[in-house]
């Protein structure tokens, strides 16, 4: 399995621990360290699937949820108390909607929230900040095509506002701006990388 | 008991929906059960806007997108459970489908073939099919199903050795029943399942409701045992309420010895390392 050293012994014996302290741990860390609410995701669905074949139960999926909701409803709060920890807040949750899965299918219960948070990311005091934008366009690409498929219209208003945001917001970077227009075009192709942007937003300039 | 109010469909053309004939024709008594006067004065609901009941919200609604109604329940990871649920219940009632399919299609091979005695008849049954009912159901029998008891039984009597009316079964959610034969048969389910309960410690509070001896239980063969509790069962609240009794106790070393916090500490390492 892979993941870091102290998830054996608990995916071994879920039931050797505390699992909503272990979820409300994750948590934490996620809010704390952005390189690991990348991986959480994947964290998380293994340990999902150990109590799930062990032990039939879904504590640790349970307690994870209520404690992303929590975070959820407090988010303002959040941004405004650290927007690292917001940042790290929004890419742990696309995470999760990523990689849990029920019965194969995506978590209805997150879409909307999973929307808010881009949604929110799209406002012009987030898009004058470089770090949220790059934020939020690295999320569409993880997973803008799912969401996409889960609430079309959603999508549609969301990118209303990013080509308004590219267009008319002031004060935006040139980074924020190139990111914007990559992540327009992307969807455009249908969320895939087409060679023409991928030879002008990836490659190395030769001269 | 939630008051639905309707929208009014109008003809579509006026500015303000027609409200329909009165309800209120003809009738006796009004909602409140007082008697009306004859004249007519009194208003309908589709007068006043502001005039809602005060608990008018329904108990499920669907969204465009979704795969069918959700309940009013605000936490997520409710919200999931049931997901999960559902989906899991829609694929049981594929499989079941084909099951009885493929079983039709066998019998009438065989009743082709000469014999005459089909005990069952050839006539498609009727299933459950209402989300809301299986659902219901499923928590019912999850209940049931999330007990030590039901541990100890699956263990101790794999599914070919079952013998039919001795050891219990899983009542059919499939099948189409009353609602007060459909309890019936989970109570009935529960309390045969009580004859697996693991012998009671001394000052434990998940006491059996049921007077009969435990300890005597164990050595006695199952046949008398599963006869026994189901004399001499109560009737259990947890049947109706759903509380599970003897739920599985999940045992956890405390903090000692696992250190999680320490280790997140540590930078996080190429998480290819572990295999």
């Amino acid at each position: 399995m892979l993941g870091p050293l102290w998830l054996t012994p608990i995916a071994k014996d879920p039931s050797s621990v505390d699992l909503e302290k272990v979820a409300n741990i994750i948590v934490d860390q996620s809010l704390q360290d952005c390189v690991f609410s990348k991986e959480a995701g994947r964290i998380c669905y293994t340990i999902i699937q150990a109590e799930s074949k062990q032990v039939g139960q879904s504590v640790f999926r349970r307690s994870l949820l209520n404690r992303l909701q929590q975070e959820y409803k407090d988010r303002e709060e959040l941004r405004s108390r650290s927007l690292q920890a917001w940042i790290c807040y929004v890419t742990f949750i696309c995470n999760i909607f990523d990689y849990l899965r029920v019965n194969n299918m995506p978590m209805m219960a997150l879409v909307n929230p999973v929307y808010d948070c881009l949604f929110r990311l799209a406002q012009p005091d987030s898009l004058r900040k470089e770090e949220e934008v790059d934020c939020l366009v690295l999320q569409l690409h993880r997973i803008g095509e799912q969401l996409e498929r889960m609430n079309s219209q959603r999508m549609d208003e969301l990118f209303s506002l990013l080509r308004d945001g590219f267009l008319l917001q002031e004060g935006l970077s040139s980074l924020s701006q190139l990111l914007l227009l990559e992540i327009i075009e992307f969807r455009a192709a249908d969320w895939k990388m087409t060679d023409a942007a991928q030879k002008y937003y990836y490659s190395e300039v030769t001269d | 008991m939630s008051f639905r109010q309707r929208s009014p469909h109008g003809g579509g053309t006026s500015s303000s929906p027609q409200p329909p004939p009165r309800w209120s024709q003809g009738r006796k008594r009004g909602a409140d059960g007082k008697r009306r006067k004859q004249n007519g004065t009194d208003l309908s609901v589709f007068d006043e806007n502001e005039h809602r009941p005060s608990d008018s919200r329904l108990d499920s609604f669907t969204t465009p997108e979704g795969p069918g109604p959700l309940s009013r329940c605000s936490d997520w990871g409710t919200a999931v459970e049931e997901d999960e649920m559902r989906t899991s219940v829609n694929k049981e009632i594929a499989r079941y489908r084909r099951k009885l399919l493929i079983n039709e299609f066998s019998r009438e091979r065989k009743s082709s073939s000469g014999s005459s005695d089909s005990k069952e008849s050839t006539v498609t049954v009727e299933l459950e099919t209402d989300e809301v009912v299986l659902m219901r159901r499923q928590k019912q029998i999850n209940y049931g199903k999330n007990t030590i008891a039901y541990d100890r039984y699956i263990k101790e009597v794999p599914r070919c050795h079952r013998i039919p009316g001795v050891h219990p079964r899983t009542p059919n959610k499939f099948k189409k029943y009353s609602r007060r034969s459909w309890d019936q048969q989970i109570k009935l389910w529960k309390v045969a399942l009580h004859s697996w309960d693991p012998p009671t410690e001394e000052g434990c509070d998940l006491q059996e409701i049921s007077p009969v001896d435990l300890g005597e239980m164990e050595t006695e063969s199952i046949g008398s045992n599963s006869t026994e509790s189901q004399t001499s069962s109560q009737d259990n609240d947890d049947t109706y309420s759903g509380t599970p009794t003897k739920v599985r106790h999940v045992d956890y070393q405390a903090e000692g010895e696992f250190d999680l916090e320490a280790c997140l500490s540590e930078p996080l390492k190429d998480f290819n390392t572990v295999s």
